[in-house]
């Protein structure tokens, strides 16, 4: 099992830039019905950066601009990237759904991307990473090689 | 009721049914566990489940081992060793479990452990005490 150097600090960004849009999402739309247009964009983002990590917008935002400046620490840590993405395209899958179905019924595709933002909450302020974990299980399973 | 409210309402469902069902998987798992049987030693001692990839284990965990002194720590690797994992049921990295002399599985702590919490677990395996418990 090869590990590499994942810096933390950029998925703690990830994750923090995914509750805050989903959660501007979430309560925006109360007011503003558009605001509900940022679960999609959310979920092209976290697609996007999982098969091509120069999309991933927060991590971009993160290596480009906070890091340079010294705004948040780096925190390299011995880790596999391999859940982390899978996790993150996960977020992004279940985003999509959401999206599917935030016109026709509203309140399952609301559920749905507050769920990816409690899973991100989750994994900010305790480092439990659901995402991993499924990643792990498939790959003990053979469903996917778990490298 | 607003789309919101009641989108709040099911992921408070979800997430109350979530934190249950772990709950009673965590104690469950706990419950198999006690009593299982490992190499008896001379005083207590800890099994410390770990992996390549648990920052945890690292950051807080292995510090607080390092807390309690003169205490044998047999470092296990999760993966590795998955008969020993399975054995006390280890889902979580990192997990401790306290060893009376005996061999005995007395306290499994999923998840970290900090050292007072350990060291009082260690103070019970010493004296004995919540053995019964555990054999019963």
């Amino acid at each position: 099992m090869a590990t590499q150097v994942v810096d933390h600090s950029a998925l703690k960004v990830n994750q923090t830039g995914i509750v805050a849009t989903v959660l501007v999402a979430f309560i925006g739309s109360a007011f503003y019905r558009p605001a509900l247009l940022l679960i999609p964009l959310l979920a092209i983002v976290l697609l996007a950066g999982t098969f091509a990590p120069q999309y991933a917008l927060f991590k971009q935002l993160y290596f480009k601009v906070l890091k340079p400046r010294g705004i948040v620490k780096p925190r390299p840590v011995q880790d596999r990237p391999e859940p982390h993405n899978f996790a993150q395209g996960l977020g992004g899958v279940f985003l999509a759904v959401a999206s599917a179905f935030l016109l026709p019924v509203p309140v399952i595709g609301l559920a749905l991307a507050l769920l990816v933002a409690v899973l991100a909450f989750v994994n900010l302020a305790f480092g439990y990473c659901l995402g991993c974990q499924i990643y792990f299980q498939l790959g003990k399973r053979g469903l996917i090689r778990a490298s | 009721m607003s789309p919101q409210l009641l989108a709040l309402a099911v992921v408070g469902v979800v997430v109350l049914a979530a934190a249950c069902l772990e709950l009673v998987r965590a104690r469950r798992a706990r419950l198999k566990t006690l009593g299982a049987i490992a190499a008896p030693a001379s005083d207590p001692y800890i099994l410390y489940f770990t992996g390549e990839g648990c920052t945890v284990c690292r950051t807080h965990q292995e510090p607080a081992l390092a807390k309690l002194g003169a205490v044998r720590i047999d470092k296990v690797d999760a993966v590795a060793d998955r008969t020993l994992a399975d054995r006390f049921h280890v889902y979580t990295l990192p997990t401790t479990v306290v060893m009376t002399p005996e061999g005995r599985a007395l306290h499994v702590n999923y998840g970290y452990a900090t050292a007072p919490k350990l060291e009082r677990q260690l103070a019970e395996a010493r004296t004995g005490a919540g053995l019964e418990a555990v054999t019963a």
